[in-house]
């Protein structure tokens, strides 16, 4: 790729670019914002390849280290974390409808529960539960140590526990 | 709610996220950007090298000259007579192993050496050599052997001048087959 050869680097996008795409998806809930994400993040890495060191991390975290830097850019210029918007799931022509649709308020239950984490521990989650992400992976993208994305998942994961019991017990009134 | 409730339920968002993607169009305006951007790449290249290959043509033109060697620059500078140098024009035509017609014989250029024309030379900075026509009585002068008979025919001599405009030296010059 960086002797410029189309392929390798419409290969490394085909392969890279749905956990980018989901990563920033996940992070803001909005389908407009995770492909204009996913788009800036490997321009980027066109100017900045050479740069990427094997030593210090995988091409995976690299890249969620551009895709995070890119939404803080975005989080920053707008003054506010960005909330759910454009994440439609299609359930028409199932056969098990209500099942469905219970799956589906479950699923937006918990999208909207990681939404409304703080960006520190949302993008843990985002990364290692939701994502591919190793701790060690996690911790190059975040440029933290890993013992610092343990707590924080562990931290985050109480406080979606609480959110969800609360959605629930109001459901349940 | 437990632990393990939570990881279920993220992994039910995992789930139903799994096989999403950026749209197609993303990776075709990715890919023009790569070709435009590569294209960049290359001229940018070709800019470098064509600006250091000027930079090295221009630092071959505006070298300065070789300046012939001072003249006296210090006083305790022994004045010697050199033999006369041969030198020959260099022939700068392509060569061709395709025969030639028979050229007429060439001269060679016989030059002696530089002869001080200054009793005390001041410091020699830069000159210049201005090929001049003197009579060859001249060569007298700085002790070269010339017969009576020839002493009003003209000869082709260089003088060094100097960056004051003075001449500091001369030498002169021949031909022969």
């Amino acid at each position: 790729m960086l002797r410029g050869d189309e392929e390798a680097f419409a290969a490394l996008y085909r392969r890279r670019q749905p956990a980018v795409y989901r990563f920033a998806l996940q992070m803001t809930g909005s389908v407009a914002i995770a492909e204009d994400v996913t788009q800036e993040t490997f321009l980027a890495l066109m100017r900045v390849a050479k740069r990427y060191d094997a030593t210090r991390g995988t091409v995976g975290a690299f890249l969620y280290g551009i895709a995070r830097n890119l939404l803080l850019r975005r989080f920053s210029d707008s003054g506010r974390e960005l909330g759910s918007e454009g994440v439609v799931e299609d359930v028409s022509g199932s056969d098990d409808l209500l099942g469905d649709l219970t799956r589906r308020e479950t699923i937006d239950q918990v999208r909207r529960a990681v939404l409304s984490l703080p960006g520190a521990f949302r993008e843990v989650v985002v990364l290692c539960d939701l994502g591919e992400a190793s701790y060690e992976e996690a911790a190059a993208a975040l440029d933290c140590p890993v013992g610092t994305v343990r707590s924080r998942l562990s931290r985050a994961r109480a406080m979606l526990a609480q959110k969800l019991a609360a959605v629930r017990g109001a459901c349940h009134v | 709610m437990s632990e393990d409730r939570i990881l279920e339920a993220l992994n039910a968002l995992k789930e139903a996220d799994d096989g999403l993607e950026a749209n197609p169009a993303v990776e075709a305006r990715l890919l023009d950007a790569f070709r435009k951007h590569r294209f960049q790449s290359i001229r940018k290249r070709v800019a470098v090298a064509l600006l250091a290959a000027a930079t090295v043509l221009f630092g071959i033109v505006a070298r300065p000259k070789p300046q012939p060697a001072p003249v006296g620059q210090t006083s305790g500078v022994q004045w010697s007579v050199s033999p006369p140098v041969m030198t020959e024009p260099a022939d700068d035509k392509p060569r061709s192993s395709a025969p030639r017609a028979p050229r007429p014989a060439r001269l060679r250029e016989i030059a002696t050496g530089f002869y001080p024309l200054l009793d005390v030379q001041p410091p020699f900075e830069r000159g210049e050599l201005i090929r001049v026509m003197v009579p060859a009585g001249t060569m007298r002068t700085v002790g070269l052997p010339v017969s009576e008979d020839h002493l009003e025919d003209l000869v082709q001599a260089d003088v060094l001048v100097g960056q004051e405009g003075l001449a500091r030296a001369i030498r002169f010059v021949g031909f022969q087959k």
